[in-house]
Parts: C-alpha cells; structure tokens; sequence
C-alpha cells in the first residue's frame, strides 16, 4: 500500500494492483480486511470513487468480496488468482513484446533462447 | 440529491462580456474542480453562484429556487474567497480571530470546534491582523473559513494559492477528510492542475466565460492520448478523431486526442501513443493552437 500513484496508468487501476501485488507478497493476507475506500483515498489523496471503481475491479474479478457493514475482504485463493491471472498476461502481453522488440532488433530465436538460458543459470 | 444549475447566465462589466450564457449543473456530494486560464471567468461565476455579484442575465437556482436574496438557499451556500487587504478592502485591521468571529455570524452552520481546530492546525495566531499574513497564511484562513462554514454547497477560489508543498497536501487531505465525513459538495478552482486532478470527480472547464468541457477526470484523463511520429503517420492514425493542439518540428507531428465512445487511435500506422495528463489535456484545450 506504500507505492507511489504514476502518471502512466489510470488511478484506479493502479489501486487494484497495488492491492494485488499486497496480496501477492503476503502483506495483506486472506480473510483479512483490506483498507476501505475513505481509508485509500485519504492516504493517497484521490477521489474516494476512484478508489472504489479500483476496488469494485477486485470485487468483479472474485479477488475481494464485501461483508455487508464490516468492509471489504482478501477472498480465499486470492493470491492462486491473482497469480495466474498475471502469468497469463505475462505470456500474452509481456512476451508478445518482447518478441516483436527481437523481431525488429534482428534477434534470432536460437540467440532469444541461448540468452534466457544463460540469464537462468547466473540466477 | 440537491442541485445548483445556472441558466444561461451572462456577466458584463461595461462592454466586457465576462461570462456568456453560461449553462451548468452541480450536483450534490462530489468535488468538482473548476480549472481555466487568469480572466476566464471562474471567479465571477462562483461569485454569481452565492450570490455575492448579481448576474447581467440567467438565473442560478438551488433545488428549483432562485437563490438570489433567498436566506434559505443562501445558509447551504459557501464561498470563501481570496481575502483582499489592500487599505480600501479595510481587512488588514482585522485580526484573524475577530475575522472569523464575524463569519461565524454570517453562516448558519457555522462549526467553531473547526474553525479552532484549523486555526492550530494551520499554526495561525488568533491576534495576528490579517494585513501582517503572508499570502500563504491568508489561503489558510479562507479554508478555515470555508471548512468551518459547514455550507453545503462550499465554494474554493485558489484555496492552495501561496501554500508550500506540505500545507497543500495537507488541504487536500483536509478537504478529502470532510468530503468523506459529510458528503458536502465542493468546487474548487486551482491552477495547480495536476495536484488537485486525482481529487476531482469531475473536472470544469471554462474558458472565455463558457463551459468548454465538464466531464469525470478519470474518464477524461483515460480518453485522452498524445499521438507522435512522421506527420503523414500522425494524419492517418487520427483522421476523423478530435483532435487538438497540434505541434509540429520539421517532419514530425505530435497531436491530442481526445477519443469519445468506442473510438481507438486507428491502427497499421507507425506512431507513438502515450497517456496525457490532465494538466496537458488542459492545454490543449485552452492554449493558443499551434500554427502547424
């Protein structure tokens, strides 16, 4: 919840990551109350609609879910969603790109996979 | 929900049309900023809308009631204004506690647990007289005033002119803390665009005495793009698209775009699409085009 707001990205956008990439690191557990929409909007001085459009995001996607007059909450297996979820956009979007920036810069397959590899063992 | 709506309003000074049948409808439970260039009009029509400068022509109504001379439409009004201390003004004798002492008695929801509240808040000297107030200083008492005000529809004209950085955020916090609290409707006007932008719901756009766009920020801000490349290329991706402020060096072209619904930079074209912040789409709007 800490990050800082960019410019490149819509607001609420931005929210429902910062909400997920929480998720993901174990910052905001499962079955726990995440910050309501008042609570985001005061601390990143935003609209507090646009804190909930970012958080309704989560509620569409089975990410959070609402426990009438208490809050908003981390659903069960949020985490198991939310990742492969971005792994799917990792396949779909990052490495589309960074096939096409290959592509255009002359790299060949052979030297695509020769690089991962030696990039994975110094790992 | 409650609604404030001009009517055609028309402001002249002499033979200075400063607000031309202006039309616009507020509604309650938002924060809408009000942004234009220095003479477009947004201290006249907020002036107008409490009732403070009588209008040439048009009407401004609260819930369907002229709010001209009207005590009940005006104790839900609120407009603090930039205090002016020049020596005609007869302010700068006053200090800041007998100040607000007298806005006390002028609102009728008046909060002056708030208004104290503030006042230590802002670190101002209650005896202080407002003639020895920075301008910063000054800002803060007309936010205290505001605030404390309580008003249901409250007016900000320039509310962080003069602040440092730090008692900036801290208005907005402010500002956003009450909002929540009390569901009270604001507008504000600021030309510090880009720190006000993520407060906004809604944005108003004046210039040249007419609303030029009114529109929900995020959903503007989303809409916008600034398309780049070989002039030819930048033609073609925004052909039949609205566009504004064109720039051009030599054989490139850079040019705004605002899409409406369903509309997409048209593809199979080498360009650069990058997002455009609210202060940019503002100057696009309402800066002088480009000879391109």
């Amino acid at each position: 919840m800490n990050q800082r707001l960019t410019e490149d990205k819509s607001i609420y956008l931005q929210i429902s990551q910062m909400i997920e990439t929480d998720i993901l690191r174990g910052i905001l557990l499962e079955e726990e109350r995440v910050p309501s929409t008042n609570e985001l909007a005061k601390l990143y001085t935003i609209n507090p609609a646009t804190a909930a459009k970012g958080i309704n995001l989560l509620v569409d996607a089975g990410i959070l879910y609402k426990k009438r007059g208490i809050g908003m909450f981390v659903a069960a297996g949020a985490a198991e969603k939310i990742r492969s979820r971005r792994k799917q956009a990792f396949y779909e979007v990052r490495l589309s790109e960074l096939l096409a920036e290959a592509q255009s810069l002359g790299i060949t397959k052979e030297e695509l996979i020769e690089q991962i590899q030696k990039e994975g063992r110094q790992k | 929900m409650s609604k404030l709506v001009c009517e055609n309003l028309t402001k002249t000074y002499g033979d200075k049309t400063v607000l031309s049948k202006l039309n616009l409808t507020l509604e309650s439970g938002r924060i809408y900023g009000l942004i234009g260039r220095n003479g477009a009009g947004k201290t006249t029509l907020l002036s107008i809308m409490s009732n403070q400068n009588p209008a040439s022509a048009g009407r401004v109504t609260l819930d369907g009631e002229n709010i001209w001379e009207n005590r009940r439409a005006l104790d839900r009004l609120c407009f603090s204004r930039e205090l002016n201390i020049s020596a005609e003004s007869g302010l700068s004798g006053y200090s800041v506690k007998n100040y607000l002492k007298t806005a006390a008695s002028y609102y009728a929801h008046w909060d002056q647990a708030m208004a104290d509240r503030l006042v230590s808040l802002f670190g101002l000297t209650p005896k202080t007289k407002l003639g020895k107030l920075s301008k910063g200083m000054l800002s803060m008492v007309t936010v205290t005033v505001a605030m404390a005000s309580k008003a249901e529809f409250t007016f900000l004209d320039e509310p962080v002119a003069g602040l440092d950085v730090v008692a900036r955020e801290q208005f907005y916090k402010l500002l956003l803390e009450e909002y929540t609290e009390t569901g009270r409707t604001f507008v504000v006007s600021t030309h510090i665009i880009e720190e006000a932008a993520d407060v906004l719901e809604e944005v108003v756009i004046l210039d040249k005495g007419r609303i030029l766009r009114q529109q929900n920020t995020q959903e503007l801000v989303d809409s916008a793009r600034y398309v780049t490349g070989l002039r030819e290329q930048v033609d073609g991706a925004t052909e039949g698209l609205d566009c504004h402020h064109p720039e051009a060096i030599g054989r490139s072209k850079g040019v705004t775009v605002l899409l409406r619904d369903g509309e997409d930079i048209r593809p199979g074209f080498d360009v650069t699409v990058q997002p455009v912040n609210l202060q940019r789409i503002f100057v696009a709007l309402c800066g002088e085009e480009a000879p391109v």
